[in-house]
């Protein structure tokens, strides 16, 4: 198969090119992961990538795949139209290679305040959730921050130190509605600004995107709802299939 | 709705006007298909009843008001230049209004 894969060292290149690997595909390779590493270890050793779990549930090797972001771990090589082309997540500052600058994406995440903020006297062992309270945080709480959604989003491409981006924005929702938590209010109306949630335009390309199969566009929509007071669907956030990458 | 939620009131624009345009036609394309006015003064007579008048008046400022939210989020997004975006904000408003005014003039008075 032939891939085409981005390279940029900042210390070495002047800009960014785009260099052609060639590789016989093995049967033992069924995710890009490993074809990926085969090639770094036996055609060109510095290569450079993030990688870690290689089943999906780390984050670390999201790559733009073909024009789309994925993770590299769970993306089937065998499909993939050629040549392959891989690049780093859109408009994340580079690294090397594919590896990007994450900051910018955390300190939206840090930003909506991502823990429970409950000041009421603590109990003897443990704030008690219902199940039914419990399920409201499925289809958020399993987001790995791998930023698939925040790089492919337009509104984070084009305001990304003032949009929070749909990660932060789902994990924003994930606490709006934790039963334990007792600073909705806040919540709320630190994101009722035209930045911060409202460049949203409902462009869904996060949701097409998510390797987890999240919705954040729905998780944007809901908080919207909930700012109006309007009660819809109470419940959790219905995980969708992962359309694949081709 | 508090000062902190400028987005959300206006993205609650943005739709309320759309739905009550959307309503609006409708209702204007089946009037025109099924009792069309043939000549001016049945035109007139039906433009400038008071109830089409509030109607369309408010067509037209829920018109005015959506153009207007969805013009500021395309500066929002592109021009970050606060002082360029300022202009271009005016540029957009003032072309709104005059508009707004000019509506006013062909509808309502006889200077249309």
């Amino acid at each position: 198969m032939r891939f085409s894969i981005f390279r940029y060292s900042p210390e070495r290149d002047e800009k960014p090119y785009m260099q052609a690997f060639d590789i016989e595909i093995q049967p033992t390779d069924r995710m890009l992961l490993d074809v990926i590493l085969r090639i770094r270890d036996s055609q060109d050793d510095s290569l450079t990538l993030r990688k870690s779990c290689r089943e999906g549930v780390c984050g670390s090797d999201a790559i733009n795949i073909n024009g789309r972001n994925g993770l590299a771990c769970v993306t089937p090589v065998r499909e993939l139209k050629e040549p392959v082309e891989l690049r780093p997540l859109p408009t994340f500052p580079i690294i090397r290679d594919l590896v990007v600058d994450m900051t910018r994406f955390y300190k939206q995440y840090y930003s909506i305040k991502p823990y429970v903020i409950n000041d009421e006297a603590a109990p003897a062992k443990e704030r008690l959730q219902s199940p039914q309270d419990r399920e409201k945080l499925d289809g958020s709480y399993e987001c790995i921050l791998c930023a698939c959604c925040t790089s492919q989003c337009p509104s984070s491409w084009w305001n990304p130190d003032k949009f929070v981006g749909p990660a932060g924005l789902l994990q924003a929702y994930r606490f709006i509605v934790d039963s334990r938590d007792r600073a909705t209010r806040e919540r709320l109306d630190d994101l009722g600004d035209p930045y911060r949630l409202f460049r949203c335009r409902t462009i869904m390309n996060c949701t097409e995107v998510c390797p987890k199969g999240l919705s954040p566009s729905r998780a944007i929509e809901r908080i919207r709802l909930t700012m109006l007071n309007v009660h819809g669907d109470e419940g959790g956030l219905a995980l969708h299939r992962v359309p694949p990458i081709r | 709705m508090k000062r902190k939620y400028t987005g959300l009131r206006a993205w609650l624009v943005q739709r309320v006007s759309a739905v009550y345009m959307f309503l609006f036609i409708v209702f204007f394309l089946v009037h025109l298909a099924v009792d069309p006015p043939r000549q001016y003064p049945a035109w007139h007579a039906w433009i400038t009843s008071p109830a089409m008048s509030i109607a369309t008046a408010a067509f037209f400022a829920a018109l005015l008001a959506h153009a207007w939210v969805g013009l500021r989020d395309v500066l929002v997004d592109y021009v970050h230049a606060m002082a360029i975006r300022a202009a271009l904000l005016g540029l957009v408003g003032l072309s709104l209004t005059g508009m707004g005014v000019w509506v006013v003039r062909i509808l309502w008075t006889q200077h249309g």
